[in-house]
Parts: structure tokens; sequence; C-alpha cells
């Protein structure tokens, strides 16, 4: 491989171009916030688009590092915002990955200590990983003197609107113990809202127990590789032909670098066109993994891409 | 000793005796950590008040330096009379609470209000300065979705805070969208060391955790900043030549010393360890130099022969 220089192009494509790029990929994995939708409003298009290309004969993945709901509840919204044809098993979240690394690569031996909402107790619940169940209506002590349960292997950290100073002091204490595993469900730093806000993600909460700790964490989300190896373990996907759509330089387009997967940016969300050309003329060589192979404006454009051919 | 500094080679050699009472003689100003120096939560360190009162009556300047921004400086002046050191006085003592407000109010001279993410002691501090603050307003059902943002925040201060929680991580981070809003913390010590093993985190947690969810660092107050340094030289003619900083954490008072160019020691009543001194020593790392006491002593209850003349 030396001299070969991988120089993603960022080539801005549409009609034809995303045409030829659909009818050579077998699969094509789409991350879901910015992508396919924002919030609860649907991506205009987006659901035309999965229903086309699995009428094309396309295997369509959606890989998402949002662990605030369980598969179940990824169904309904889908539903809720009109892609009919999705199923359970085409949605890989990093909550229900997070369940799957303790349970099949982990193979844990005693609890997990989690930092997250439902979206990631239910999925080790429906695994059967066993985690602390605390009552966190009734706290019981003080900052210097909580109960610590001593079944726990495992420190699990996600998106967690009720994380507090006592969630984090029992984090640290628990992985203050070696041998017990240390896992961040994603490393997102934030996620925009309406009106300018912006919400602190996975990654910020998990900054905070890797600082406590002296440890850091085994990253499940993206950018990590791990969720591509759950799709493939229950999909044999080869990841040549395999297309990674997403919105986020830094989380999606890396994720397709990491895992040998042609990458596609849309700018329907968290990342500018500005933004993947400074990455491309950085001299710095890691960043260049920050740069797509393409770029769409918004996923509806394979709409047209399809409509020229018959048209 | 000035010559092996000059070429950056920190001893780390342990001292007693004679060799503690020439420092003595040698320096004017010493400047103390408090936590694992001269006590442990409630309990003073045996010696620890002799020593200090003995430096005084030598007439020596004493100053208090600490990371720990959860008292105002009133409530440390009791705290020192209750273990014992019943010669303190309010301005000897320099916290990067106390420290913190003087940012805002001297070199930022903020104009707007600052959002506080911390307890009594930051807030009591700002108060004294005359800043106004906000904070630790939240209704319980409060969300990043539906609760108020102030118009008017200009700074953003973050130190120890047991009332932490996502929502004011949240509402902190919306603020410093603003690059205009000045992003300041306290300290940025990790942990902290409890009885039985336990630790608590400490501000720098609080800080990463906004550090990362804003993409933004902070401008930290606390030692190893030489900041609380500065503040001392502003209020008090000091030459750090004549200066010693006595810790008990060589990543921040032997690094806050370096920085300082003040002679530095280490004592081992605290967190840090011979052992991690002398590999850092011997590291190949030339950063970590800085982090090297020039002098180690057991307890600094070691300093009282010194003082039998």
């Amino acid at each position: 491989m030396a001299g070969l220089v991988s120089s993603r192009g960022c080539h801005k494509i549409r009609g034809s171009q995303i045409r030829e790029l659909l009818d050579s990929k077998l699969n094509v994995l789409f991350d879901c916030d910015g992508v396919i939708w924002n919030g609860e409003t649907v991506v205009a298009g987006a659901p035309e688009v999965v229903t086309l290309l699995k009428q094309q004969g396309k295997k369509v993945f959606f890989i998402t590092n949002n662990c605030t709901r369980p598969r179940a509840s990824y169904v309904t919204k889908f539903i809720r915002l009109g892609f009919t044809d999705v199923a359970e098993e085409e949605i890989f979240s990093s909550a229900y990955c997070s369940a799957a690394y303790l349970r099949d690569v982990a193979k844990l031996q005693g609890k997990v200590y989690v930092i997250g909402c439902q979206g990631v107790v239910k999925e080790l619940r429906e695994a059967g990983v066993p985690i602390v169940e605390e009552d966190t209506d009734a706290p019981t002590g003080t900052i210097y003197d909580y109960p610590l349960d001593p079944d726990v292997k495992a420190v699990l950290v996600g998106y967690d609107e009720k994380f507090d100073f006592i969630k984090l002091a029992k984090a640290c204490c628990y992985l203050q113990n070696t041998e017990c595993l240390f896992l961040a469900t994603d490393p997102d730093p934030w996620h925009p809202l309406r009106g300018g806000r912006i919400t602190p993600g996975s990654g910020s909460l998990t900054a905070a127990v890797e600082t406590a700790s002296s440890r850091k964490a085994t990253v499940i989300g993206k950018p990590s590789c791990f969720m591509f190896e759950c799709i493939a373990s229950q999909f044999n996907l080869d990841p040549g032909q395999s297309l990674m759509v997403g919105d986020r330089l830094e989380t999606d387009i890396l994720f397709g670098a990491n895992c040998g997967l042609d990458t596609m940016l849309t700018l329907t969300g968290v990342s500018t066109l500005e933004e993947a050309h400074g990455y491309k003329d950085s001299d710095d060589p890691e960043r260049k993994d920050f740069v797509p192979d393409y770029v769409v404006e918004t996923i509806a454009d394979f709409i047209e891409a399809y409509e020229e051919e018959e048209g | 000793m000035a010559g092996a500094r000059a070429f950056g080679f920190k001893g780390c050699r342990k001292i007693g005796g004679s060799q503690i009472r020439n420092l003595l003689n040698a320096k004017d100003f010493f400047l103390f950590d408090c936590d694992g120096v001269i006590w442990h939560g409630e309990k003073a360190i045996i010696g620890a008040p002799k020593v200090v009162s003995s430096l005084i009556k030598h007439g020596k300047n004493v100053f208090f330096v600490t990371n720990n921004c959860t008292r105002p400086r009133e409530n440390y002046v009791n705290k020192f009379y209750r273990l014992g050191f019943t010669d303190v006085m309010q301005e000897q003592i320099f916290s990067s609470s106390y420290c913190s407000a003087l940012y805002l109010r001297d070199v930022a001279k903020v104009q707007g209000k600052v959002y506080v993410i911390g307890g009594e002691g930051v807030r009591n501090e700002l108060l004294q300065a005359g800043i106004p603050f906000v904070g630790d307003e939240d209704a319980p059902d409060g969300t990043i979705f539906n609760c108020a943002l102030a118009s008017d925040v200009k700074a953003v201060l973050v130190g120890h805070d047991d009332k932490f929680t996502f929502l004011k991580l949240a509402k902190a981070s919306c603020y410093l969208r603003d690059p205009d809003c000045l992003f300041l913390a306290t300290d940025v010590d990790p942990w902290h060391p409890l009885q039985d093993g336990r630790i608590l985190p400490g501000s720098g947690c609080l800080t990463s955790a906004l550090e990362v969810a804003t993409g933004r660092k902070a401008m930290v107050i606390g030692k190893p900043s030489p900041f609380m340094f500065e503040c001392i030289s502003s209020q008090f003619r000091v030459d750090p030549a004549q200066c010693l900083m006595v810790g008990d954490r060589l990543e921040t008072d032997m690094l806050f010393g370096a920085n300082c160019g003040l002679d530095t020691m280490l004592t081992l009543t605290g967190i840090s360890q011979m052992k991690t001194a002398q590999e850092y020593r011997d590291s190949d790392h030339s950063a970590n130099q800085s982090f090297v006491p020039d002098y180690v002593v057991d307890t600094i209850a070691d300093f009282l022969p010194a003082f039998e003349d």
C-alpha cells in the first residue's frame, strides 16, 4: 500500500452519478438524525428513498449513535414519520450494540452500572444483562457514603438527562476496580436543538467520568467499528459493497473510513461542505479520514437519480 | 540549587534537620496548599499549627493557596481557628473561588452576569466582589428544551458542585455558544481522595464535560495556572526567588511552583508519592520535569526541629 494515499474526493454528486454509485453497492447504511429526520420532522423524500432502495434490491440499515430509545421505539418512530417498511432487525443503535457487546464480547459476569436513559436500560434487559437497580426517586446516602453494589463489573455511560454529581461519583468509585469494564455508548459531544440551543452528548458525560476515574472508555458507537461488526455478523456484509450515509464528519464519515466503506455526506444535518473541504485541504494526514467520498444536498436527491433513468 | 535549577533539573531531595533550617532561613514567603498539607478534612496534620505559628513568629510571610473553592474565605478563617491555627488572617488565604471573583472583577471586568456552576464558596465570593450571577434557579421539571435562558450572561464559571445536574451542564453549554462569553474554571483537579478508598470527583470533571460539549477550552484560575500567584503579588510585595511552595500534588502544586518560578517542596502527607516524583524526574519527556519538586519532606512537622534555637 506504500504510495497509495487514500484521498477521498468530497465530490458533490447528483442525478446519474448517484445512480451509478448506488448501482455499484448492495448495502446502504443510513445515520438517522440529520439524515432521514431532524427530531420529529422527517427529511422530505426520505421515506420514498428507503422504499426505492429496497425495490432496487438493496439492503438498507439504520445505524445511529442515539441511545435514547430501544429498537422497538425506533420502529414506532419510523412508522410515525412515514417510513412504512423498516424492520427492527435493520436498526442498529448504540444502546442495542452496547448490550450486544456486554453479552457477546465481554460476556459479562456481574452487573452493569448504567448512566443512561430508558433506551439503554431496556436494551440491556432484553439482552439479559443484569443492571444495578436503583430507586432514583429515593436517593440513599450522601456523596460520601452512598451504597455501592459489590457485583458491578461494568460501567456504561450514555446520554442521560438525569445525570448528576452522585451518578458521576458512583461511576468513578466503581471504576477504581481495574477489572470493572468502562464502556461508552457513543462519543458525540453535543446535539443541536431548536432555536440555536444544544444538548450535551454522551461524549460530554463520558469525559467527566474519564477525568474522575483517570481511565479511558471503550466506545461502542461511531466512529468505532463495533456497530459495523454487529451488522456484519448478523447479515454478512461486504464493506466493499456498502455505502455509509451520514451528516457528521467526525462520526459518520470517520466511521465509514474506519470500516472500509465508501462514504457520503448529506447536508441536511450538522456538518457543512466548508468543513468537509477544510479537512480535505488540511496538512494533517489524520484529517483525511474525515473527508467524505461523496456529498449530496439531501438524500432526497436519490429519487431524481432513478427518475432520470426512467424519464 | 540555583545552578541546578538553571538547567531544569530539580533535585527531588528529601531533606531534614539543618537542610530544612537553611531553607527556612533562605526564604521569606511560604505558600502552603491546604488539603493534604496542613489538614486532612477536619483534622489538622500533627504539628502543622505549630509550624505555621512558628514561621509567623520568625517574621516569615505565610500564605495559603488552595484550589478548594467550596468555602468563602471567612469560612476558611473559621476552619483554621477550629483546627488550631490561631493566627491566620483572611488576607493570607487565596482560594480559587476568591481568585475567580477577582479575575472576573479586575481582569475580565465582566459587564453582565456570570452563569455559575458551583457552591456556596463561589457564590459568596462573587457576591462580595459585587459580580451579578445566575445559576441554581431550575424548576424540578425543567429541561434544556423548555427552560429559560438569561439574555445577558457574559461569562460561565465552573467549579466544584455536588448539586451538579445535566440541566446546568446544558445551560452552560448554550451560554458558551456565544464566543464572547468567557469560559472560566476555578480549577481542574480531577478527583479528591475520601476516607475508605473512595474518591470524590473534582471540578476538573465538570470542566471536561463542558469543554467537550462546547468544543472550547476553559481558562483555569487555580493551580497550576499562575493566576493565584499574580493575585498574591498584586496585594503583597512578593519576590518569587524568596518563595517556597509547599504542596502534596505534583501535577497541581509543583507545576504551579514551576510556572511561577518558585522553589517547590512536596510533603508526603497527601496525594502524591515519592515514587511518582522520582518517575517524573527520571522520565525522558522534558515536560515532566515541571512536576518534580526541589525538596521533599515526610510531613511539614519536619520543620519543627529547625525552630528550636
